[in-house]
């Protein structure tokens, strides 16, 4: 009798059980079918592009009533998003690598945004505005220079008084952009980095500590004495790190600014199919260019469902409109000349 | 529901339909329960299955030598484990060389020597510190853990014990000391938590027969409720142990993320789980998402056999138990 009334029991509980299993199934199914608002966009990537794209946020909220949601996750992240297709649109200060555009099936590249790469560093005693140079910076990342004292670096800084300081070198170990901005100058530079270390958004450095995210650099950077690290401007200036002034191709020591950023961006005169644009260590013609600016792209298939809403944000984005929130946060002003090969790329997207 | 179920046994009507759903009952339920045990296993074998299928690039290219060379080139495309393994299994052991002492002294501690109503309060304190999210312990290794080390206690050993490689070149908040301290610091409250229920179950009967032949408190103590739960211990420490190997987000946050065997413990390195974490998001290539995904099977196989040891002592503590209870 006992046991045929657990039986009893348990049937009820299984078939409940099973009851309720339908249930989820139908509720599930339902609610499925009604799609969230297509009136919202989301993307990821940059980290470097976080600054201004909050204020488009906010502004294009404001003129259009759409909700662009970002999640600044690192570039190598941004392309890795937008490949899955689990945003709308990603947000690299890399171009694609010939691999990655290949995953990504039919993406296009527009650039949206002009910053730079600045050499921020602490050193107790040693004030901003630092002289560094190109093969400086790539011995120093190469272990070669150790010291702050070393007189590659003294040379430079006639009159500065340099502690014998170790020199720890600070990387980002996330896929970045800046990190590929600055692998990309120094293989310019080097042909020993070019050769031994290479240009990509994650490279092995010989030497250096790493960091997670500019937030992980910029930690690195205010709690260790001696440590000098690649970082985007906009993060510098916020944190008020101390930054070099970097010798670009016509001897000048130029610190990254709003005008030397853009006189960096003017130097992109012809302008390839996939807007893959490279403006680090620019030509001896531009004396007052900052040697390590970087363009940077939203990365959005060309058949998108919401190619409808994308094309007005990036033409937003873009626009004197969009692009005056610009200087107040270190950005230089895009060219003409890259401004319309973006309005063309834009105009390709379809759904 | 078996008070629904009785009247419904019991009445005529439904005296037919009762071995029809004991027909059709007994199968389901069999089916559903075999249904959720199967979805338990079913979800372990296909991770793992996930794991080495996605690692298949990376094993076919690399092989076994993957597991002892020594280098991680995203740009030029050359990967190896022997860094990371070593990483994994030094900052996790080194971790446990300190945490199992500490633990052990705190079990101690709460269950023979605290007064009676200061135990509740910090054993409870205690085992707070393992609700510490691991993001928060690592800010904390960011911003107070790192400059300590690098301004005070490295200068400070390396002044003292120089001599041994271990404390041997410059100090530096990231590195191998750091993840250690952090993974210290959350590994004691699962180690003590663990050592002070074996330690309360140690039967009254044989510490008061220790007092009776005149122990004092340390002598019980050592003699009797450390050797009674020794292997149990051991276990907790394992367990531990499973706990750090495949701690990601801490360790990547303090530890340096670069490749590389040192001696000493200052300088950055880099464990499995901090490399997964801190690379596959941005990987470059298909063959670094392979290479990653090939750590983390190798991960998962050290904690597995981590966890299986730990299984395997516990289980036989608990039948030693049977013949040592009175």
């Amino acid at each position: 009798m006992a046991t045929k009334l657990i039986r009893k029991g348990s049937v009820l509980l299984a078939v409940a059980a099973s009851l309720g299993l339908a249930a989820c199934g139908s509720s599930s199914g339902g609610s499925g079918s009604s799609s969230s608002s297509s009136k919202n966009l989301t993307g990821a990537g940059s980290t470097l592009v976080a600054p201004i794209m909050s204020q488009w946020q906010s502004k294009y909220n404001q003129l259009k009533g759409v909700t662009v949601t970002y999640g600044a996750i690192g570039s190598g992240g941004g392309i890795a998003q937008i490949t899955a297709r689990t945003v709308d649109f990603g947000a690299s200060d890399a171009p694609m690598t010939t691999n990655q555009a290949a995953s990504c099936k039919s993406c296009l590249q527009i650039p949206w945004a002009l910053a730079a790469t600045a050499i921020a560093y602490h050193v107790t005693g040693v004030t901003n505005g630092l002289k560094l140079t190109g093969p400086v910076l790539s011995d120093i990342w190469l272990g070669k220079v150790k010291t702050w004292n070393d007189p590659a670096i003294a040379k430079l800084n006639p009159g500065v008084k340099l502690p014998s300081t170790k020199i720890t070198p600070v990387y980002r170990t996330d896929g970045s952009g800046d990190t590929y901005a600055f692998t990309n100058y120094l293989s310019h530079i080097s042909p020993q980095w070019k050769s031994q270390v290479g240009t990509s958004t994650q490279v092995h450095f010989p030497v250096g500590l790493g960091g997670k995210g500019n937030s992980g650099v910029g930690g690195v950077l205010s709690s260790t004495n001696g440590s000098i690290a690649y970082i985007a401007i906009a993060y510098v200036t916020s944190n008020h790190f101390d930054d070099a002034a970097i010798q670009n191709a016509a001897g000048k020591f130029v610190a990254p600014d709003v005008s030397s950023i853009t006189a960096a961006g003017a130097t992109a005169t012809s302008i390839p199919s996939n807007n893959a644009i490279s403006i680090v260590d620019p030509p001896a013609s531009a004396p007052a260019a900052y040697p390590i600016s970087t363009f940077t792209y939203a990365i959005v298939p060309t058949k998108s469902p919401k190619a409808n809403e994308l094309k007005p944000f990036f033409d937003f984005a873009i626009s004197a409109e969009g692009q005056k929130y610009g200087p107040a946060l270190e950005f230089g002003t895009m060219p003409a000349r890259v401004v319309s090969a973006a309005t063309a790329t834009i105009a390709k997207i379809h759904s | 529901m078996s008070v629904t179920a009785q009247p419904a046994s019991r009445g005529p009507l439904f005296a037919g339909h009762s071995k029809l759903s004991d027909r059709i009952g007994e199968p389901l339920l069999r089916v559903l329960t075999g249904l959720a045990a199967l979805a338990g296993v079913g979800v372990l074998v296909w991770i793992a299955y996930t794991v080495f299928n996605q690692a298949s690039p990376a094993i076919s290219r690399f092989g076994f030598g993957f597991l002892g060379t020594s280098a991680w080139d995203p740009v030029h495309l050359r990967f190896g484990a022997v860094d990371f393994i070593f990483g994994t299994l030094e900052s996790s052991v080194l971790a446990l060389l300190i945490s199992a002492p500490m633990s052990v002294a705190i079990a101690v501690f709460l269950t023979e020597l605290a007064p009676r109503v200061a135990r509740r309060p910090t054993q409870i304190l205690v085992e707070l510190l393992a609700a510490i999210p691991s993001v928060i312990l690592g800010l904390w290794g960011i911003i107070v853990l790192g400059p300590f080390l690098n301004n005070t206690l490295e200068p400070a050993l390396n002044g003292a014990f120089g001599w041994i490689p271990l404390f041997s070149g410059s100090a530096s908040p990231y590195g191998m000391l750091s993840a250690a301290i952090i993974l210290t610091i959350m590994t004691v409250p699962i180690v003590s938590s663990i050592t002070r229920e074996i330690f309360d179950t140690t039967p009254s009967e044989f510490k008061e027969g220790a007092y009776a032949l005149g122990a004092t408190r340390w002598e019980m103590v050592r003699m009797v409720v450390i050797p009674y739960a020794g292997p149990g211990i051991v276990g907790a420490v394992i367990l531990g142990l499973g706990r750090a190997l495949g701690e990601a987000i801490a360790v990547t946050q303090v530890i340096g993320n670069t490749a590389g065997i040192h001696a000493s413990l200052f300088p950055p390195s880099g464990t499995l789980a901090a490399q997964i974490a801190s690379e596959y998001q941005g990987a470059t290539s298909n063959l670094q998402v392979a290479s990653l995904v090939y750590l983390a099977a190798i991960l998962l196989v050290i904690t597995v056999i981590a966890n299986a040891a730990a299984r395997l002592i516990v289980s036989r503590v608990t039948a030693g138990r049977e013949q040592w209870a009175p």
